[in-house]
């Protein structure tokens, strides 16, 4: 399997006012291509400092890592060249309309003339600025302005997107309209990263995730076998809901070894067993005389997960 | 390669578009206007006295120091003001993130930037000397001649030259400042320092130093009638010299003198009449010789100035290259 990104070791220590900050530390890290992958973590996690290691905007101060194949120290332009990056804290220029904009980060990629014009409308079609071409960016609300920094990392038809706080500024459609293009841009074959502090902004959409905290990767896998992982650690929830004595029934079931918690609610039975043990536990009901109207596993939530790992990490939910 | 010219040609016509650009060729091209209606009256005023005889090329050497002065205050505001946000600006408004993520170097950035403003610089002071020379030489009715053109080139060259200076001092300031603001207080200041603070010091401190023993002009009754005057002059004329000496020493901090110093061995031949009292012309040299000066003695006279110039625009360069290309942004 070939990785979009490889990372080894991957250190960024940043001097500031004599002091060391460790922003990103021994970080290994391997991401899928096709996939869209989260990058979360609370502020000031590392996540800005990574993106910008990737992509030569800084220089690591130890390790390795390559990107689509290329070496980030030596080849960090052919990286610029077919990554598409929406920095932190990036700007416009407000005398220029949207396409002039473009227009010249166009020229920077080496996007033949001929060309531009249309590439530039697929790009602000595709953020939903194709109305607003003749206003100077000057005039643009933040929002407008983060579709077309999106816009600009469109532009280069790259193969690796790579956002950083992507929905900071946009307005609820705004931020709908950006989760609809990812999923489009990977239906597309493309592979996404979205880097975060809003955990529940993105993390729906994620095939995978990261948590960094600071500046180490203390969760990373596919979102799937994360919360397989963490139903087998924590046991599977199993409701059951219907009509008989649920007491008599809830004893009875408190007897299983499989089953390390049980509680009993107002409308039905609350159980956390080892393994799923629906099917026995149907069984069983008809014995009791329990007339069930629900039977289910309940999956953990992406809340779950992070609540998890953000616990044992003693990071604050934000 | 290409990209270069990308960067230097937004950079350009984002200058030449932006009001500041406007606003210092308007107010620079009327000042020369405004120096050159006074060329004109004086112009009338001669020729009435003459008896309607005027003889305009006397007048070249008021004309010459008209555009030195000038000069030597647009040059300098014209680099800093062009400058003292090259980097700042683009980092605060955050274009420079958005320019970084494209596949471009750093290098290329700097280099295309220093190359826009070049272009930019070199525009604004050949529209500025153009309105001050075809102005002089429309009020004076004078025909050019060659040597006059290829001097006023010269002049034009070297002054683009000392606005790079100061434009690579504000560009090196620009870089290495967390702001814009900072940027712009710093070299302000180190303009009025190289402007007005550095020439009253070393005045200051060559007239402490040196004390001039007698004034032999005032003491109008018995000039050099014997020997022992004769001596005093001499004394009195070493004195003067060695006061002018230490003066140019301290001066020669500033980029400013030697600009001046080197438009003044350029324009020089005009230093007859109404500009010889205002003083064009070398210390060092006798101002005969001076005058009669071809162009290439001219440069020869002038060489020193013009490498002192040269090189720290050169080094300002490297010093923002070197800081640019290493730095962290945020
Ligand atoms: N240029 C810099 N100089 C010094 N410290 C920095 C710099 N950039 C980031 N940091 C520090 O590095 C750490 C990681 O920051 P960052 O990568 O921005 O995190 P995140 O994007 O996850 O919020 C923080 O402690 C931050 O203060
Ligand atoms: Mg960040």
């Amino acid at each position: 399997m070939d990785f979009v990104i490889e990372t080894k070791e991957l250190t960024k220590v940043y001097k500031s006012e004599g002091k060391d900050v460790l922003a990103v530390d021994h970080l290994n890290l391997n991401v899928e291509g096709g996939s869209i992958l989260g990058l979360l973590g609370p502020n000031g996690a590392g996540k800005t400092t990574f993106i910008m290691m990737l992509t030569g905007l800084t220089l690591p101060t130890s390790g390795t890592a390559k990107v689509l194949g290329y070496d980030i120290i030596k080849e960090s332009r052919e990286i610029r060249k077919k990554v598409g990056l929406l920095p932190e804290g990036f700007g416009f220029y407000d005398h220029l309309t949207a396409p002039q904009n473009l227009d010249y980060i166009a020229a920077l990629n080496d996007i033949p003339k001929a060309e531009r014009v249309k590439r530039i409308d697929e790009a602000l079609s595709l953020v939903g600025l194709q109305d607003v071409k003749d206003r100077k960016v000057g005039g643009f609300s933040r929002g407008m302005k983060q579709r077309l920094g999106i816009a600009q990392a469109l532009l280069k038809n790259p193969e690796l997107l790579i956002f950083d706080e992507p929905t900071v500024g946009l307005d609820p459609e705004g931020s709908r309209a950006f989760k609809d293009l990812v999923l489009r841009l990977n239906k597309d074959g493309k592979t996404v990263i979205l880097s975060t502090h809003l955990l529940f902004e993105v993390g729906p959409l994620c095939h995978s995730i990261v948590v960094m905290n600071r500046g180490k990767a203390v969760v990373q896998g596919r979102v799937r076998e994360l919360m397989e992982k963490l139903m087998a650690e924590e046991g599977y929830r199993i409701r059951i809901e219907g009509k008989g004595n649920l007491g008599t029934f809830a004893d009875a079931l408190r007897g299983l070894k499989e089953v390390k918690e049980i509680k009993l609610e107002d409308r039905g039975i609350l159980l956390k067993a080892i393994s799923d043990i629906s099917l026995q536990i149907g069984r069983m009901a008809s014995n009791y005389g329990v007339e069930v109207s629900t039977l289910r596993v309940e999956e953990p939530t992406l809340e779950d997960l992070f609540m998890k790992y953000y616990r044992k990490e003693g990071i604050s939910i934000g | 390669m290409a990209n270069m010219f990308t960067v230097a040609s937004k950079e350009f016509s984002d200058i030449v578009r932006g009001k500041r650009f406007l606003i210092l060729v308007i107010v620079f091209g009327l000042m020369m206007t405004v120096a050159i209606a006074s060329i004109y009256l004086r112009v009338i005023q001669a020729a009435q006295q003459a008896g309607g005889v005027a003889m305009p090329r006397g007048f070249l050497g008021l004309a010459a120091y008209n555009l030195i002065t000038t000069m030597s205050y647009f040059a300098p505001i014209l680099g800093l003001a062009l400058g003292c946000d090259a980097i700042s600006g683009e980092r605060e408004k955050g274009t420079l993130k958005t320019t970084l993520v494209q596949p471009v170097f750093r290098d290329t950035i700097i280099n295309g930037k220093f190359s826009g403003a070049f272009l930019s610089i070199s525009l604004a002071i050949v529209i500025a000397s153009l309105v001050g020379i075809v102005g002089s030489v429309l009020t004076l009715g004078i025909t050019p001649t060659g040597e006059d053109v290829t001097r006023l080139f010269l002049f034009m060259l070297f002054s683009i030259l000392f606005a790079m200076t100061y434009y690579g001092l504000a560009a090196f300031l620009s870089t290495v400042s967390k702001r814009t603001t900072q940027s712009v207080i710093i070299s302000v200041m180190l303009w009025a320092v190289f402007t007005f603070v550095i020439p009253i010091v070393a005045s200051l401190v060559a007239v402490s130093t040196i004390s001039v023993s007698i004034r032999p002009f005032q003491n109008a009754t018995r000039p050099f009638k014997n020997a022992t005057s004769r001596q005093e002059l001499q004394r009195y004329v070493e004195e003067l010299r060695r006061q002018s000496a230490i003066t140019e020493s301290i001066q020669s901090i500033a980029p400013n003198y030697h600009f001046t110093r080197i438009a003044q061995y350029i324009l020089q031949a005009y230093a007859g009449g109404i500009g010889a009292r205002i003083g064009i012309g070398g210390a060092g040299q006798g101002l005969e010789g001076l005058r009669a000066a071809s162009i290439l003695q001219s440069l020869s006279f002038a060489w020193p100035n013009i490498l002192v110039l040269t090189i720290s625009t050169i080094l300002t360069f490297i010093a923002s290259y070197m800081v640019f290309t290493r730095q962290e942004i945020r």
